[in-house]
């Protein structure tokens, strides 16, 4: 053993939470070491070429963490994080004016705009969404033992501050459909945002998740995100900044290193031991303060600790946690023409014959679309059975970067995408967790048709390659990306905040003492690479002694410390 | 980025200063930039991709859930290049794997050639053709390592000698003098003169031209050693070869340096003849009294800098310069099962690298010679490496295996490559299913074919999808490369220096111009060198020099 393998804190996972905390501790002085199993480090926040001059989203896209304070705290800008995409072409962050419904552009009222804007935050003196984003997601749950109020929750104070007509204890028991049924008109404007809703994280119909379903679309909204909604670099990009934080602060950062186990001693866990096939001679690593699982919850407690220092009760809740809700299908699209959209839909367009991309609900674009989708993918939980033209789906049209962030570099060819439909998750489907692989051309076929519900010249003549991601792929390639998900485990009330995954787990902290977790599957908030999990762990490190920021760090301010413990407040 | 109510975030300012900028974050750029922030310049590296490394890519290409090295995947300076002792890579977990077997050449009949890192494995197999040619070969890899040792691999990370000074050095010694007599051959020549049997020539001038050497080109001898000897110690970068730049890229930035990708570099900028910073498409301006160009000359010099405001000859001689002629087909495949050969030496399936199409030296030749005219037919051959069998990290799906063919290719067919490159994917695949029977349709579940248009789509900077910025003739080698006046990295134009493939010594992630390009930087700033040259350099130059 020997000292050059030991660190202060040992990081299992280089996606966004483990390289988000990673940056926290290094840049308070700790030594930390981040061991990928991949070849790159970036987990879903990854990009590809395919085919030369032809790049790909395959999993996150949009840069939702606008209001996060990693921004300043890790000054990400210093690392080269650029959000202008377009740089020299304004005209493309164009913003469409509608949304696509089955029966052509829906558009917003005046009066249903100033409600949602009011809802948000937007219209408060001062406009107080930030600290309404920042209260949903970027504070860890209060402490085990301190009752929860319609006082005390954070977003619960920032209403009642800010804009005390909205603020009931009600908003605590309603969906994100009750809440905009109260202030909202247009069926087809609430539709969309509680779809916007479902793919981003917080579903729109989930008992008591009105705020949270509601804050996931705002922060996808101007103006906390431009258009194109992706950095320059695309999502990797904004990965790299997050990378190079850590690094510059002095993080050990080793790809090709799976683990095989997290070493407990004594109920304590005091490091991690890498598989036979990771590159290092060496294969122990030891941790002197911490062991963060970066990667789910499940292989963490199921793999890496096992049945030995687990009890069952506690691994069967592991096993129930529900994973439902947030599998993709990711297709793109390399076509030979660019795409033409119905004249229907000709407001979707920004610039000239620029698909900007959104939202699409089929039919007449009412809730009745919405639930029938629900009932499809976490209802029958198989391959789709609702006709295409009442379909769903979330399409970034992405065909336009400059030649420096080329999406497509392949003369005369265009790509297009993601265009993300959400399935079934692949542990549920009746048919196997490989059903939508196996049925790959039916699928392609569906979305296709779903496309062209808005778009006129997406077929085979015109198509020269199509590139689809399955949640199965996914499970695959980024095995943190448990069941597919993109945000982990369910964002239902169960699952969320304080008990989220469990109450016990909620902070961070686990039954194995210097064991915490920084994952979507395993904190809170959960996906979205907001920084999000790493700063609310961060307020956990400091109670636990392990952590001690400089000047640049200052907490949550609705955060309540543990008692007995180290406050993460400034003294 | 501005929100309504103000400022959401801060992003890289529109205007910053460095003490360095370099353009392109390829094996070189990284690499100087690496050395220069830890002697504690403030360097920023721009990049045009959306990932740094240049050919050291190891990507998801295969999509989905397999990864492919799409360049450099054989390493073969691990042993000589100076930043693999100056930096603690290790930390990274950078590690290589040295086969033994490192080729193997399976002929239409089913006999094998094999070539190994250990000279008596490759002579018990010149010995199943000819007591003459094992005899030889070991004769001749005595002197050839020891020319690799004590000139060629040193030399490698030393500036250029004018060749006067270069002969008059080399006389000094027999194996110089060796050297010199060598370097007036073809490698073909060298071949015939060394070996009798034709399939041992064969072999050996695969190992030796299959970097664009041509077969028949003279004064371009001292490259035989050199490859030969290459050839029989390649290393292979377990997790793909872009560990290699993520470790460099993490030297870069733990001293203070950044990275700036999918950042292309629109000028560089200048005042009273010297550089002072570059300006990036996106609008962004990086200040800097030093710029280092990892680019091509006509990038640098004619798109970057500007015709006009070249100083003497430098516009001619640019204009002069020479790419390749060639480029690589690569046919990337997943399999379910690693290609198993049908052959006399189970062996050759574990080979790093398996020549398969080719049964004698003149249809090497014939398929260079074609290559050369812009043509393709059934007369090709190349090599194959299952990259999973050496590592199984590129394989995200369990039970599958990812391998690839390469051979030359012009860098236009007839017809182009959009409209016949299918037809060449289907004669690779008839080839391949030949040579190892168990390549067919059932076990090849996914391809990508990569052509050269394709390589250069993908690495705008692989002009022509040329490997190294420039073909090895005599006039573009040595102190010619790119030019007598830049061949040190420094150019002309003040300020600005150059550290890519069209630099002495040239391509192959030698690392050479990198750090050549950093140690006349470093003394041009005045910076203290942190490094000392390897033991083989400071030899080199005690004799030589």
């Amino acid at each position: 053993m020997s000292e050059d393998e030991r660190f202060d804190v040992v990081i299992i996972g280089g996606g966004h939470n483990g390289t988000t905390i990673a940056a926290y501790l290094a840049k308070c002085g700790l030594s930390v070491c981040i061991l990928e199993e991949r070849p790159e480090c970036g987990g879903a926040q990854e990009n590809t070429e395919p085919i030369a001059g032809v790049r790909l989203s395959p999993h996150a896209i949009a840069n939702y963490a606008g209001p996060s304070p990693g921004w300043e705290q890790l000054e990400l800008w210093k690392y080269g994080f650029r959000m202008d995409l377009h740089a020299r072409n304004p005209e493309y962050r164009g913003v469409p004016t509608g949304f696509m419904t089955g029966e052509g552009m829906y558009h917003v009222t005046e009066q249903d705009g100033l409600a949602w804007a009011k809802l948000l935050g937007f219209l408060g003196t001062p406009m107080f969404s930030t600290d309404l984003f920042r209260a949903t997601f970027w504070c860890p749950p209060h402490p085990i033992d301190v009752e929860l109020t319609p006082d005390n929750i954070p977003f619960m104070q920032v209403y009642k501050q800010h804009q005390p007509d909205v603020w009931t204890p009600e908003l605590l028991q309603m969906t994100m459909f009750d809440l905009m049924d109260e202030y909202i008109e247009g069926e087809p404007f609430k539709a969309c945002m509680a779809y916007v809703a479902l793919v981003s994280g917080a579903h729109g119909h989930f008992e008591g998740q009105a705020i949270p379903a509601l804050s996931c679309v705002g922060m996808v909204q101007p103006p906390y995100i431009p258009r194109p909604v992706g950095p320059r670099g695309n999502i990797h990009g904004y990965y790299h900044a997050l990378l190079r934080c850590a690094i510059a602060h002095g993080a050990t950062v080793r790809t090709c290193c799976p683990v095989e186990e997290i070493m407990i001693n004594d109920g304590t866990a005091v490091g991690v031991r890498l598989k036979d096939t990771s590159p290092r001679g060496e294969k122990k690593i030891w941790a002197r303060k911490a062991v963060i699982s970066a990667t789910d919850v499940r292989q963490t407690f199921q793999q890496f600790i096992g049945p030995s220092h687990m009890d069952a009760g506690f691994l069967q809740r592991i096993k129930d946690l529900s994973l439902k809700g947030g599998s993709l299908y990711v297709t793109h699209w390399l076509t030979k023409d660019q795409l033409r959209f119905r004249p229907a839909y000709a407001s979707a367009m920004a610039g000239e014959g620029v698909f900007t991309g959104g939202p699409f609900i089929g039919g007449a674009g009412t809730r009745k679309e919405y639930f029938n989708h629900v009932a499809d993918v976490l209802g029958w939980k198989g391959k789709p059975r609702v006709p295409a033209k009442e379909g769903l789906f979330l399409w970034v049209g992405n065909q336009n970067y400059d030649v420096t962030h080329p999406q497509c570099t392949r003369p005369g060819q265009y790509i297009c995408g993601p265009f993300d439909t959400m399935v079934a998750t692949p542990e549920y489907d009746p048919e196997g967790p490989d059903n939508l692989n196996k049925i790959k051309a039916e699928m392609d076929a569906y979305h296709l048709e779903l496309a062209s519900c808005v778009c006129e010249n997406l077929d085979s003549n015109n198509i020269v390659s199509t590139f689809v991601n399955t949640p199965y792929d996914s499970e695959f390639r980024n095995t943190g990306l448990l069941g597919g998900s993109w945000y982990g485990v369910r964002p239902s009330r169960a699952e969320w905040w304080n008990q989220r995954p469990m109450p016990e787990l909620a902070r961070g902290r686990t039954p194995i003492d210097g064991l915490y977790l920084c994952h979507q599957s395993s904190t809170h908030p959960g996906g979205l690479a907001l920084m999000a999990c790493g700063y609310n762990l961060m307020h956990i490190m400091i109670e636990d002694g392990i952590a001690e920021p400089g000047q640049w760090w200052y907490p949550s301010p609705w955060y309540i410390p543990e008692r007995g413990k180290k406050s993460a407040k400034r003294p | 980025m501005d929100g309504i109510t103000g400022k959401l975030f801060d992003e890289f300012p529109a205007d910053s200063n460095w003490d360095v900028v370099v353009i392109g974050g390829g094996p070189n750029g990284l690499m100087t930039a690496a050395y220069l922030a830890k002697a504690g310049a403030k360097v920023a590296v721009v990049e045009r991709r959306y990932e740094v490394g240049g050919g050291l890519a190891t990507e998801e290409v295969l999509f989905p859930c397999y990864y492919s090295n799409m360049h450099a995947i054989y390493h073969m300076m691990v042993d000589y290049m100076p930043a693999l002792q100056d930096f603690d890579l290790n930390r990274h977990a950078l590690t290589w794997i040295k086969p033994n077997l490192q080729m193997a050449m399976v002929f239409g009949d089913g006999s094998t050639l094999l070539l190994t890192k250990m000279i008596e494995d490759t002579i018990d197999s010149i010995l199943k053709y000819s007591y003459k040619d094992a005899m030889a070969f070991g004769r001749h890899m005595r002197v050839w390592q020891r020319m690799m040792d004590e000139i060629v691999g040193p030399a490698t990370y030393l500036p250029p000698k004018p060749s006067l000074d270069l002969i008059v050095g080399m006389q000094r010694t027999e194996i110089g003098r060796e050297l010199l007599e060598l370097n007036e051959k073809s490698p073909m020549q060298i071949m015939e003169e060394s070996f009798d049997d034709d399939k041992v020539r064969a072999l050996m001038l695969y190992a030796t031209c299959m970097w664009g050497l041509d077969p028949n080109e003279t004064g371009v001898g001292l490259f035989v050693p050199l490859l030969l000897t290459r050839a029989m110690d390649k290393a292979y970068c377990l997790g793909g070869s872009h560990k290699l730049a993520g470790a460099l890229a993490r030297e870069i930035v733990r001293n203070g340096g950044i990275i700036l990708e999918a950042s292309q570099a629109n000028e560089i900028c200048m005042q009273n003849g010297k550089v002072t910073g570059v300006d990036l498409w996106e609008g962004r301006t990086l200040h800097a009294p030093v710029v280092i160009s990892s680019l091509d000359p006509h990038t640098t010099f004619f798109d970057l800098v500007g015709k006009n405001k070249l100083p003497g000859q430098l516009r001619d001689t640019v204009e002069n310069w020479k790419y390749d002629k060639w480029s690589y087909y690569t046919l990337h495949t997943v399999s379910t099962e690693m290609p198993a050969y049908k052959c006399d030496d189970p062996w050759a399936n574990e080979s790093y690298m398996t020549v398969i199409g080719f049964d004698s030296t003149e249809q090497i030749v014939n398929h260079w010679n074609n290559v050369m005219k812009g043509k393709l037919d059934d007369n090709f051959g190349g090599h194959v490496t299952c990259e999973s069998f050496w590592d199984p990290h590129l394989v995200r799906k369990p039970g599958a295996h990812v391998s690839f063919f390469q051979m030359h290719a012009p860098y236009e067919i007839e017809g182009g490559w959009e409209k016949n490159g299918g037809k060449v994917e289907e004669a690779v695949r008839e080839k391949l299913a030949k040579a190892a029977p168990n390549m067919n349709k059932d076990n090849i579940i996914l391809t990508l074919a990569e052509n050269p248009m394709d390589v250069e789509i993908r690495f705008p900077n692989m002009r022509r999808g040329g490997i190294k910025q420039g073909d090895y003739t005599p006039m573009q080698i040595g102190f010619n490369r790119p030019n007598i006046e830049c061949s040190s990295s420094k150019t002309p134009v003040e300020g600005l220096y150059l550290c890519g493939a069209c630099t002495y010594p040239g391509g192959m992630v030698t690392g050479g111009p990198g750090y050549i390009a950093a140690n006349k930087v470093a003394e041009d700033m005045g910076l203290t060198k942190w490094w000392k040259p390897t033991k083989l350099m400071q030899d080199y130059v005690k004799t030589y020099m």
